[in-house]
């Protein structure tokens, strides 16, 4: 098992080198950022001073192996703009996507499949048809749309909630939070439910095909046969075997929702991580993006380790493989 | 369903929605406290690290500058009471007596030497080194007098110094180095200035909170507490407005413009701004991106003969520009900057709208069936500056220019331009201080590094008349002569159409009605000192 999760290390570590490499020929292939943010009463001198100040006087190669060598220091570099770490920087705005983006996954997830095994259970209800009707709602229409129909519905004509905003935080563990606070609640719940809609509906169909599938297999007819209640059934029976599908979307899910809470950040102003890479590409803050598509490839490493090891847990079947 | 099952259950329920209904749509313009919602923000809270426009306006409300810009960018006293010229090369400020920092601690001449000095040290790539590049040296005469030397004749640092913030010489002295600046300034010890409010907290991207502080040399302001929301997205922003979690909002969309008119419950407030859209005709005599119709290289450039610029020129139509593609906010421009600017020269005459002598004139250059050219433009830096873009494209094909429109990011744009890759494009250009050395000193004048002039100039645009009357206007330090000089460098710039200006932009604000009322300024700021609430 440690040989297998060294190897994914491994292949991370790759795809990392890579990445860097990618963004500095195409940051390079773009321009300079100095000529993005330089005042236009700057001379010549001015400008050839700042450029040199950032070290972007350099041939790439070396300003590649500048970054190579401080990053085995620890040290991923300062940002071109707001001249801070860029590891402060990601930490200082992670805890709003996180606390976002956990609530909108897993409230997506837990009442996604309740009522995607419902639809499957009993496809035949007018209930499941209107689930299903919802679902198809979720996937085809656009985030950013339904996020400026909400502010319109809930924030403008009913004022029931702020239209956006971080509301209220408390510091937890050193890290401001605001899911503790009723005032940081209510901003929440508006860019949550539209970032959980997309993944609401993906978890319904999910569990429904799966629990469509099982439901006609040997495992429930000879637990039926056994007996045994059908609570019970649903409960031990239908929902491991329906998981796996699920939690490997979940990682999926969780991991890009991070990565990407983009759109719905922007349109809630949502100080996030989101609304900080596209800042920075705008004014091709190189460090920032280098450093926060590194974390995204470990991000999404971790998550997906984590998932594998999770169906071990799970499915006795693939756990025996395993060890094998 | 079955956890609202009971009674119990549903009665809490029903009290969480409750709780979170009254609470929102609250309007705060009454109990004191101001919220505004702003396009973009401070970088961080050391006013002398970034000349973003958003960072100079949050910072106004905690530090003062040394020169005050009006709402329609005069120069007016600020922390200096008055100014005059010593010897060529030197200029004398007195300050202002009795002005105390936030902490208590007195105003004078050692803050702003300290905070001249201090801003080569920690600026940031949008650098504030561009408020001191004249300044040689300071000179602390008594408390409340300083001396500025500078490199050469500096008619218009005055007009420098309208960004130049003056922190405490005490409370940023150990934050004063790239990487303890930050660190300082937005963790609070070292934020400490004279301006109208005193900082509570800031997170970055986000809200800037702020609350009064009532020993204020010009007064007590009308807050007792502002919050500046960071809301980038222009729906959100008005959302916001309408949902009554903000008072004040800037940078209304045009087309969110003409909806608010239909509504009563905003109002909105038109302003002028110093932005201008020009468009640049490349004079090197090969220019990428202008080729024959057929697609083949032309003898020579088209663009440099004059009257194929004045055909160009005459395929505009600036009224259409602004009343169609702007929905009518914004005003057909014949100059590069605003009338009523330092150095704007009122006798220049609008330009006319006439394709078929556009045509002719083409004809008789030895054009008669056009040639075709690349127009690059920025598309997300300006309300309206893609569409304009297209409308340019559409008005010189319609004369027989076809037209290749090119409407880019800005991110793309700037280090493409600035490496000389466009012949022609437009962009806008804000006239930030007022006056004309900051523009024609840019675009018009050679580039030369040598006078630090021309440092714009990506069109190869050279004619000695203007050169040597701006470099006369450099070093004149008499206002009369100088705008005289500017006057006629801007007539003759303009009448050679190398830089053609199509139209000068406005700004929207809009507020709840009947709450507020504050004058629009020129450089687009909002000001909570300034914003008066209404009754």
């Amino acid at each position: 098992m440690s040989g297998y999760v060294l190897q994914r290390l491994l292949q991370a570590a790759l795809v990392m080198v890579a990445m860097s490499a990618i963004v500095f020929v195409g940051v390079y292939a773009i321009g300079n950022p100095v000529d993005i943010v330089i005042p236009p009463e700057a001379t010549q001198e001015i400008r050839a001073a700042t450029i040199a100040r950032l070290g972007l006087d350099l041939p790439l190669w070396q300003q590649y192996l500048i970054f190579v060598r401080n990053l085995f220091d620890g040290d991923l570099g300062r940002s071109f703009i707001y001249n801070e770490p860029v590891l402060s920087l990601i930490a200082g705005r992670l805890p709003a996507t996180l606390e976002l983006v956990l609530l909108s996954v897993l409230s997506a997830t837990v009442f996604g499949i309740a009522l995607g095994v419902y639809a499957g259970y009993r496809p035949d209800s007018v209930l499941a048809k209107a689930i299903m009707a919802v679902s198809v709602l979720g996937f085809s229409v656009p985030t950013f749309w339904i996020g400026l129909i909400l502010i319109l519905t809930f924030a403008v004509n009913l004022g029931w909630l702020p239209a956006g905003g971080r509301g209220q935080t408390v510091d937890l563990l050193g890290v401001a939070w605001s899911f503790p606070t009723l005032d940081g609640l209510r901003h929440l719940v508006l860019p949550a439910v539209n970032l959980a809609l997309f993944k609401f509906a993906m978890m319904i169909r999910l569990a429904r095909a799966g629990t469509r599938e099982v439901m006609l297999g040997d495992t429930i007819k000879f637990a039926r046969a056994a007996g045994i209640r059908e609570s019970t059934i649903l409960r031990r029976h239908l929902l491991k075997l329906i998981s796996i599908p699920i939690i490997t979307v979940f990682g999926l899910e969780l991991g890009s929702t991070l990565a990407f809470a983009v759109v719905t950040e922007t349109i809630f102003s949502w100080p996030g991580v989101g609304k900080l890479i596209i800042d920075s590409i705008a004014v091709l803050d190189r460090p920032v993006m280098v450093a926060y598509l590194l974390l995204t490839t470990l991000l999404f490493v971790v998550i997906n380790l984590t998932v594998d090891l999770l169906f071990a847990l799970i499915d006795p079947r693939i756990r025996a493989r395993g060890a094998a | 369903m079955t956890t609202f099952r009971t009674p119990r259950a549903r009665r809490a329920l029903a009290l969480i929605l409750a709780g979170l209904a009254s609470a929102a749509g609250s309007a705060h313009a009454q109990d004191g406290t101001l919220v505004m919602g702003v396009r973009g923000g401070p970088e961080s809270l050391d006013p002398h690290y970034s000349a973003l426009g958003s960072h100079a306006e949050a910072a106004k409300h905690i530090y003062d500058t040394l020169v005050w810009s009006g709402d329609d960018l005069q120069i007016e006293p600020g922390l200096a009471t008055s100014w005059e010229v010593v010897d060529d090369t030197t200029w004398e400020f007195k300050l202002r007596e009795g002005v105390k920092f936030h902490d208590g601690s007195d105003f004078d001449a050692e803050d702003v030497k300290f905070s001249i000095e201090r801003i080569p040290l920690v600026s940031g790539p949008t650098t504030t080194t561009i408020y001191v590049r004249r300044v040689a040296d300071v000179e602390v005469i008594d408390p409340l007098t300083v001396r500025i030397k500078t490199d050469g004749p500096a008619a218009t640092l005055p007009y420098d110094f309208v960004r130049l913030f003056i922190v405490s010489s005490e409370a940023a002295a150990d934050y004063s180095t790239p990487e303890t600046a930050n660190e300082g300034f937005n963790g609070g010890p070292a934020a400490v200035g004279t301006g109208p409010y005193k900082l509570v907290s800031w997170e970055p991207k986000g809200d800037l909170v702020l609350e009064r502080y009532d020993e204020y040399w010009r007064g007590k302001g009308p807050w007792a507490e502002v919050i500046r929301k960071e809301m980038p997205n222009d729906s959100s922003r008005l959302a916001a407005l309408k949902a009554g979690q903000v008072d004040v909002i800037n940078y209304v969309s045009s087309i969110d413009y003409l909806a608010l008119q239909r509504d009563a419950s905003v109002e909105a407030v038109v302003g002028d701004s110093v932005y201008v859209m020009n468009l640049q005709l490349d004079q090197r005599d090969e220019p990428p991106g202008v080729r024959a119709i057929d697609g083949g290289a032309l003898e020579s450039n088209p663009l440099q003969d004059p009257s194929v610029r004045e055909a160009i020129d005459l395929a505009i139509d600036r009224e259409t520009m602004v009343q169609v593609v702007l929905e009518g906010l914004g005003k057909p421009a014949n100059q590069m900057m605003p009338p009523g600017f330092f150095g704007s020269n009122a006798s220049i005459a609008m330009p006319e709208h006439d394709p078929a002598k556009a045509r002719e004139l083409l004809a008789e250059a030895g054009y008669p069936d056009g040639f075709e050219i690349d127009l690059y433009c920025t598309s997300d830096r300006l309300p309206g500056d893609g569409a304009i873009c297209q409308g340019l494209g559409q008005m010189l094909s319609q004369v027989g220019i076809r037209t290749n429109v090119n409407a880019i990011s800005k991110t793309v744009y700037f280090p493409a331009q600035g490496r000389l890759e466009y012949s022609v494009f437009m962009n806008g250009w804000g006239t930030l201080t007022g006056e004309a050395s900051y523009t024609l000193g840019s675009l018009a004048h050679s580039n030369d590094p040598e006078l630090k002039l021309g440092a714009y100039n990506r069109v190869d645009y050279a004619n000695d008349d203007v050169d040597r009357l701006l470099q006369e206007g450099a070093t004149e330090l008499d206002d009369d002569k100088r705008r005289a000089l500017y006057e006629e460098a801007m007539a003759k710039t303009m009448a050679d159409k190398v830089y053609i200006s199509l139209v000068q932009l406005q700004t929207v604000w809009a507020a709840k009605a009947n709450t507020v009322t504050f004058a629009p300024r020129f450089d687009e700021d909002t000001l909570a000192f300034f914003i008066q609430p209404k009754n």
